[in-house]
Order: structure tokens, then C-alpha cells, then sequence
């Protein structure tokens, strides 16, 4: 933990950090999260009462709960800046988290866009210049055949007016209290934007649902929240983020998913963040499954400086499943740890982990992942895999779980492994006539391809193409 | 803070050493370990949301330390050629080694619990197998008889030693009440030495019980361990190897059998810290009734320890539906020229081979003792001393026939 921490420090200079605090004092009066601005928030959405309500006290137990500093290796959180945060969240204010203008983004991310070869409308949007990404179009065609069959997909603001005793059931009120960590907390008071997602009876939208095209149309999206409910025998697969990073000034994104998974329906949800390498990626992710239901999270994490992400899924019904696939990779100056949480309360449920890992130039990859198997959860089955693969001398690859067993009747295996690229491997393919760049590119895209195959082809490639970028730079 | 400041004060510490005759740097270490107390944690327990998985700072210390009252008996076997001597006697002829060694491994300050027996020890052993010796089968038992009881034992081996040592503790006469025993090992692995340290923990059930054991293994040296936990109401014990000398080994094998309200809390570390070493990790652990075990085993590869080879397997068999099994197998990697491993499993005895036993006629209780008692080949295996091999087969036989 103290080579983590000390590692990070040295990426800032004591000069920086002085110069800093002298700043703060400065503004001393319009700093810190108050009640007058979660009202003015608010009020500006026009949000009913209740909302009101929930997000006075969720900044509440904000204020009361300390800052998580005592997981064994975590990621040092002293530099997220929480008191710079109010000109991000105030809509009375004229300070987005994004840049006024595309050439005020830092030129490694200006760079990335380039490279993926993503249009310059959407580069714009998603780097939160400001511009609006212009996918109505498309969003439109598919919202027109969702509606025919009762599907809701809409912009989760909209949604507390339009469809409020449904959000005022499930939010945060089931899946992800505000009391369950202080960032939670935090996103129960600022949340805005992110999506709805309602999908009824017996019905399976046979696309995957994307939020991709709709991130920008409320600022950064930084404390989006995202609540899916997926009635009796349903099925659906969500996709948020993108692979293409995302850029801004604020350094702190804390976000919400909430999602339930009715009697024999199927969730998945996939996710790809890759947010600036400033950024302190901290959300919560949870999902409770039904009898005979199915959730799936497949997410990858790429970006940030550090990220602390365990989406769990509590398995409510027998005969629930929950399904996790995990990739992570860290270069320079970065701390990925995520990982999973299951908790089996009923008897025949499943769980599967499988987290991939690659630590790089100095980066920090954790697994970090708890499957609690409660008393009375017989024949229940758990297997948990973590693959990791470390580049280089200077990173560090950790593997954390915990495994809590309270039921005998169960078949619980956690297995884990870490090493280095394989020099044979290198050399065979090198033998074959690819450089060694190549070799190498190519056993990492097997290496994450139980991910890859996991997401639709344009995302698959998307993300292959990123993973090349990013390690182009440490091949070099 | 303190838990005892009642019970014990320096005036406490300064009686039990001045009643041994001990050198002014034995008491002024214990006199540091006294006033550490109240500036370190007690040992690190895993936490995971709404769980601590043991709580050792609830304990009720007040009750069970009783510094005056430590008697045991002490039972010494060893071969010619070694020293093996009680700890008081070692001080007196051996003063300059003890004095080198006390302390390098384990440090005092470590947490509340070894500044605390570092500041109430009254006995303990100091085993020295000079260059070259092949000493085997040094035996160490240890009855306790008091209310509490502060053990020390010191392995000290010279360039190529080798010596197999066995350390066990029971409790003697019942008393009314709990009790508290606690336990530091210090075992200095000299250059292409090798030592072999089992130990069998058989104190009564109302025994509290804190044990740390750990060695310092230099270039091409071997420390392994067995660590057997049949007794005690609560036991958290560790074990730690460092391999701080290139091409040194450890094997760290485990193995516990919890009924009744038990609780083990188990841990086993190594840290790589030079180049070419090797650990390989082996716990296994049977519950039953309201037992409950917690694992803990981590895999520290430091920077500088390439070429390493790290390997970790746990496995718990749960006899029983009132049980708990927690484990938590991690591994820290900060060298990317390593093979690290680990695995982990918790369940019930395979119904299969119970499937197989019976069908070929055998009777379904003794069908699953046998499976059970099959279970700890691969730690018994590893056993070196016949006497841990014969009585850790003896204790699991016994609980198996009394349940029912």
C-alpha cells in the first residue's frame, strides 16, 4: 500500500501541491457541496418533492461518512477534489466539465480521437466541448419500435417527470442506498442524467439498448445514473460508455446503475470507461436478480488515474445467475481496481468471474472481489477466474478476493494467475514474420478476447484498436 | 490505548525480568514492547462490507492476562551436537546470539499482541544448529497450566544446518474461565541451511490463542513449515516467510480441523524478495458444527525478485451446515518475470467418491471419515516428524468418531 501511495505522490510535486492549497483558500467562500445547491439543482430539473428529498439526505450521509482509506491497497483518493466540485454540478453556473474549445484538450486525447478515426462531431461531444452529438436520427428509429412494445428508454431527468412512481420505487432505494458508501452518497445528492430503461413482460429488444448516443446531452454525464428494470422474462443488453476516452476538468466521476432483473429475465450490461488519465473513476453498480433470472456485466476499464469499481449483483431468486467479465489495463501514473461482488441469498443460484487484467509502465491492476454465499443457499456454485499479465518491472499486478461461505452444500473455486508475456510465445509468432510490436499486440488481443467477443463488433473493434494505441506507446 | 493498563505497568515487566536475571537489553526491549502497546493496532483482520472476519480487539484481555501466574511444563528432546535450552538458560550461555537474533525477525512492534508477549514472555526455547550440522527431530512440548501463557521460541541456524523440529502446546489442569496463550517464532535461516518447523496447537477449548512465526531464509536456504490447529476456542495464527537471499524456498503448509464453536483465523504470507525463490502454499482445513474458519494467504513479489516462482492452494471441506468457511488468497505482484498462482475451493466431501465407497459396500458414516481423513494426505505428506504426522491423523480420527 505505501509503494502505491508513494508512487502516486511522486507524480506530484510538493511545489504543485502548495500552489494549490493557496489557491483553494482564495475561493474559501464558494467552495463545498451545501444544501442551497443540491436545491438549485433541483429546482432547475423541476423535480418533485420526494426527489428533492432523497438528495438533501443523501448529502447528508455524505457529509457524515468518512473518505474509504482503509482497503488493504487501495487507490490513494487524497487529490480528489470534492470542494472544487460545485461549478461542475451548478446549472447557474457557466462551467461544464468540459473545454470551450477543441484545442484546449490535452493533445494525447486529441490525439486518440484522431487515431480511432471517430468524426468530428462526435469527438467534440465526446470530449464535452460541447457540441451535441447528433445521433437523434438513429436514436429515433429505434425508440419508435421500442414503444410499440412498451419499452422505455429515455433520459433519466425526463424520467423522473414522465414515468416518476416507477423511478420513485427503484431509485436508490433497492439496489444502491446512498448510505452504502461515501461516493454513493454523493451520487444520490448531485446525480443528473443517464438513462431509463423500462423493459416489460416477455419481451426481448433484440438490439442492444446504447447509451453511447446519448452521454452529452447533459453536461459530462460525470454522476450519471442509469436504472434498468427488466420485467418478468424480458430480456435486454445495455451498453454504456465508449472506448473513445473522454475528457474533463473536474477529476471525479461517480456514477449509479441500478438494475433488476425480474423472474426468468436477462440483463446484460456491458461498459467500457476510458475516461481521461486525470480522472477518478469511483461508481456503484448493482443488480438484483430474480428467481431464474440472468445478469451479465461485462466491463472494461481502460482510463482514468485511478479506479475503484466492483459491480455487484445479488442473486434474490433460486436459480439466479450472475455472470461477470472483467478486463483492466493500467499504464503509467495509473491504479485500475475493480473487481466483483456476488452475494448468493437463495439456493441454486450460479456465479461466474472472469477478470483479465494487464499492468504496464508502471500501472497498478487490482482484483478486488467478494462472493458471499449465505446460509441456506444450497447447491449453490460459485467459480471465480483472474488472469493478469504484467509488461514490465515498474507495475504491479494484485489479486484480492474474499470468499465468505456460510452454506456447506456448495462448490466454490477461485482460481488466479499472474505473469509475464510469454518470451515462447513472443518468439513463435516473431517466427512467423510479425515484429515483435506485433507478437505482442497480438497476444494481448487474445489475451481480452472472452471480453471482445462479449460486445457487438463495432465496440469489439473499437476497443482492439485502443488497446493497440495504448500500447504502441509503451512498445514503441 | 492499551487493553490492560489495569493489569500490567512497567513495574509488572521490570518483576518478571528482574526475577529472571535478565541482561538490562532484555528488559529495555521489553520495556519498549510495553510502551508500544499503546501506539500499535492489533493484527490486521480482514474486513469486508458490514464483516470483520475476527475480532480480536473485543477480547476480554482484562480476564485472561495474568502475568504472574505463567507455569507450564517443558519437555526438551534433541540430538547431540545441537543446543537446544530453555530460553533463560540460552541468555546465560549464549547471550551474545540471542541478543543478535531476539527480535530480527519478528519485530516486538509488529502489533498489540506480539508487543504484548514480547513484554509478559517468562519462557520459550532457543534452538542453535551450528555450520554444517544435520540435527534431526528437536521435540519442544509445552503444557500450560495457568491462566496465560507467553511463549518465545528462537531457531537460529548456521551456513548448511539442517535441522526437522517439532513444537507443540496443551493445556494441563481445566481451570474455570477463559485463557490466553500467545506464541512468537523467530527462525533465522542461515545460507543454504534448512529447517523444517511443525508445530501442533492441541490447547484446551477455552484457550485463546495468538501465534506469529516467521523466518528470515537466506541465499539458497529452506524454511518450511507445518502449522497444525486442532485446539483453542479462538486461534489467529500466522505464518511469514521472507525469502531475502537469492534462490531461497519455502514451503508453507497448513492444516486445521475446527468443531464445536472453534474459530481459526489462519494466515500464511511470504514475501519474494531476492531473485530464483520459491514458495509453495498448502492449507487445508475441515469444519464442522458452528466452526468457522478465515483464510488469509498472500504472495508478496517485490520488485527486485526475478524470476520467481509463487504458488498458493487452499482447501476447506465443511462437515457441517452451521459452519463458516471465509478465505481470501491474494496476490501482490510487483515483478512481472514471475509464475504466481493461486486457487481456492470451499464444499462438502464429494458425492461421488461417497457414491463410489458405498456402493462398494462401505458404510456411509465410515465411507465419509475416510474421505475426510484422505483429505489431509497432501499435508500429511509434507510431515517430516512422525510424531505431528501420527498425531495429526490421531486428532482428526477422533473428532471424526465422536460425531454422529
Amino acid at each position: 500500500m505505501s509503494s502505491d501511495q508513494d508512487q502516486l505522490k511522486e507524480t506530484d510535486t510538493e511545489a504543485r501541491f502548495e500552489f494549490k492549497k493557496e489557491e483553494k483558500s482564495a475561493f474559501e467562500a464558494e467552495k463545498g457541496l451545501t444544501e442551497e445547491t443540491i436545491r438549485v439543482i433541483s429546482e432547475d430539473k423541476d423535480e418533485p418533492e420526494w426527489m428533492l428529498e432523497r438528495r438533501l439526505r443523501a448529502l447528508r450521509q455524505f457529509q457524515e461518512m468518512p473518505m474509504p482509506t482503509d482497503w488493504p491497497g487501495q487507490p490513494d483518493l487524497s487529490e480528489v477534489e470534492i470542494d472544487e466540485i460545485v461549478p461542475y454540478i451548478r446549472p447557474d453556473i457557466d462551467t461544464r466539465g468540459g473545454v470551450d474549445d477543441w484545442e484546449d484538450l490535452p493533445d494525447e486525447i486529441q490525439d486518440t480521437f484522431d487515431k480511432l478515426g471517430i468524426p468530428e462531431a462526435e469527438k467534440n461531444a465526446l470530449s464535452g466541448v460541447g457540441a451535441q452529438y447528433e445521433s437523434e436520427i438513429v436514436y429515433q428509429n429505434m425508440q419508435e419500435r421500442w414503444e410499440e412494445k412498451g419499452v422505455i428508454f429515455c433520459d433519466m431527468d425526463r424520467a423522473v417527470q414522465e414515468h416518476e412512481e416507477k423511478v420513485k420505487e427503484y431509485f436508490m432505494t433497492k439496489a444502491v442506498p446512498p448510505s452504502d458508501n461515501k461516493f454513493a452518497a454523493l451520487h444520490g445528492a448531485i446525480w443528473s442524467g443517464g438513462s431509463f430503461v423500462y423493459i416489460p413482460e416477455d419481451t426481448t429488444v433484440n438490439m442492444p439498448v446504447q447509451a453511447y448516443f446519448r452521454m452529452n446531452s447533459d453536461g459530462m454525464g460525470q454522476f450519471e445514473h442509469t436504472l434498468i428494470i427488466a420485467e418478468e422474462n424480458s430480456e435486454v443488453h445495455y451498453i454504456e460508455g465508449c472506448s473513445a476516452p473522454k475528457y474533463s476538468e473536474f477529476n471525479l466521476h461517480s456514477g449509479g446503475v441500478e438494475v433488476f432483473v425480474g423472474e426468468g429475465a436477462h440483463v446484460q450490461y456491458s461498459t467500457v470507461q476510458n475516461w481521461s488519465k486525470n480522472t477518478y473513476n469511483l461508481n456503484t453498480k448493482r443488480a438484483i436478480a430474480e428467481k431464474d433470472a440472468t445478469m451479465e456485466w461485462v466491463s472494461g476499464s481502460m482510463g482514468s488515474k485511478a479506479t475503484m469499481l466492483y459491480p455487484s449483483t445479488i442473486l434474490k431468486g433460486p436459480g439466479a445467475t450472475d455472470n461477470h467479465i472483467t478486463i483492466a489495463m493500467a499504464g503509467e501514473g495509473q491504479d485500475i481496481d475493480t473487481g466483483a461482488k456476488v452475494y448468493h441469498n437463495a439456493p441454486n443460484t450460479k456465479s461466474t468471474i472472469e477478470s483479465k487484467s494487464i499492468a504496464k509502465d508502471g500501472g497498478r491492476t487490482n482484483y478486488r472481489g467478494l462472493v458471499h454465499i449465505s446460509d441456506g443457499a444450497e447447491d449453490s456454485s460459485t467459480s471465480v477466474e483472474c488472469d493478469a499479465l504484467m509488461f514490465d518491472n515498474e507495475s504491479t499486478s494484485d489479486t484480492m478476493p474474499y470468499m465468505e461461505i456460510e452454506e456447506s452444500k456448495v462448490d466454490v473455486a477461485h482460481e488466479a494467475t499472474v505473469g509475464k508475456i510469454g518470451d515462447e510465445d513472443v518468439f513463435y509468432l516473431q517466427s512467423r514474420g510479425l515484429d515483435d510490436d506485433d507478437a505482442k499486440q497480438m497476444i494481448v488481443a487474445g489475451f481480452i478476447e472472452p471480453i471482445t467477443e462479449e460486445l457487438p463488433i463495432e465496440y469489439a473493434v473499437e476497443l482492439n484498436r485502443l488497446i493497440e494505441l495504448e500500447m504502441e506507446g509503451s512498445l514503441g | 490505548m492499551s487493553v490492560l493498563q489495569e493489569t500490567i505497568s512497567e513495574e509488572t515487566v521490570r518483576e518478571l525480568s528482574e526475577a529472571r536475571d535478565e541482561p538490562d537489553w532484555l528488559l529495555e526491549t521489553r520495556l519498549d514492547a510495553l510502551e508500544a502497546l499503546d501506539d500499535v493496532d492489533f493484527p490486521d483482520v480482514i474486513r469486508t462490507p458490514g464483516r470483520m472476519w475476527t475480532n480480536l480487539a473485543d477480547l476480554d484481555y482484562e480476564s485472561m492476562v495474568d502475568p504472574f501466574s505463567q507455569t507450564e511444563t517443558k519437555e526438551w528432546e534433541a540430538d547431540e551436537g545441537i543446543d537446544v535450552l530453555p530460553f533463560h538458560e540460552a541468555v546465560e550461555h549464549e547471550e551474545s546470539l540471542v541478543r543478535d537474533a531476539f527480535g530480527s525477525v519478528v519485530d516486538p512492534e509488529t502489533n498489540h499482541l506480539t508487543a504484548l508477549s514480547t513484554a509478559l514472555f517468562t519462557t520459550g526455547t532457543v534452538v542453535y544448529v551450528p555450520e554444517g550440522v544435520d540435527a534431526e527431530d528437536v521435540t519442544i512440548r509445552t503444557t500450560m497450566n495457568g491462566r496465560s501463557l507467553f511463549n518465545y521460541t528462537l531457531v537460529v541456524t548456521e551456513q548448511s544446518a539442517s535441522v526437522t523440529i517439532l513444537e507443540r502446546q496443551d493445556s494441563g489442569e481445566d481451570l474455570d474461565g477463559a485463557r490466553y496463550y500467545s506464541g512468537l517464532t523467530e527462525i533465522v535461516g542461515g545460507e543454504n541451511a534448512y529447517v523444517q518447523y511443525g508445530s501442533l496447537q492441541d490447547l484446551d477449548q477455552t484457550t485463546y490463542n495468538y501465534q506469529l512465526k516467521e523466518a528470515d531464509i537466506d541465499t539458497y536456504g529452506t524454511v518450511d513449515f507445518i502449522d497444525v490447529n486442532i485446539g483453542s476456542r479462538l486461534t489467529k495464527a500466522s505464518v511469514e516467510s521472507h525469502l531475502n537471499g537469492d534462490s531461497s524456498e519455502s514451503k508453507m503448509v497448513g492444516a486445521f480441523y475446527g468443531h464445536e464453536d472453534q474459530h481459526f483465523d489462519i494466515d500464511a504470507r511470504v514475501w519474494h524478495n531476492a531473485e530464483h525463490t520459491t514458495a509453495d502454499l498448502v492449507t487445508r482445513g475441515v469444519i464442522d458444527d458452528e466452526a468457522r474458519s478465515v483464510y488469509e494467504g498472500v504472495q508478496n513479489v517485490g520488485a527486485g525478485a526475478w524470476d520467481t516462482n509463487s504458488y498458493q492452494r487452499e482447501n476447506t471441506l465443511m462437515l457441517s451446515d452451521e459452519s463458516e468457511a471465509d478465505a481470501s488468497p491474494k496476490l501482490i505482484i510487483n515483478n512481472h518475470d514471475t509464475e504466481a498462482s493461486h486457487s481456492a475451493t470451499v464444499g462438502q466431501v464429494d458425492q461421488q467418491d461417497l457414491f463410489y465407497m458405498t456402493s462398494r459396500g462401505v458404510d456411509e458414516r465410515l465411507a465419509r471419515n475416510m474421505l475426510v481423513e484422505g483429505f489431509y494426505v497432501p499435508v500429511l505428506e509434507e510431515i517430516e516428524v512422525e510424531e505431528l504426522r501420527e498425531d495429526l491423523t490421531e486428532r482428526v480420527r477422533e473428532r471424526l468418531q465422536s460425531r454422529d
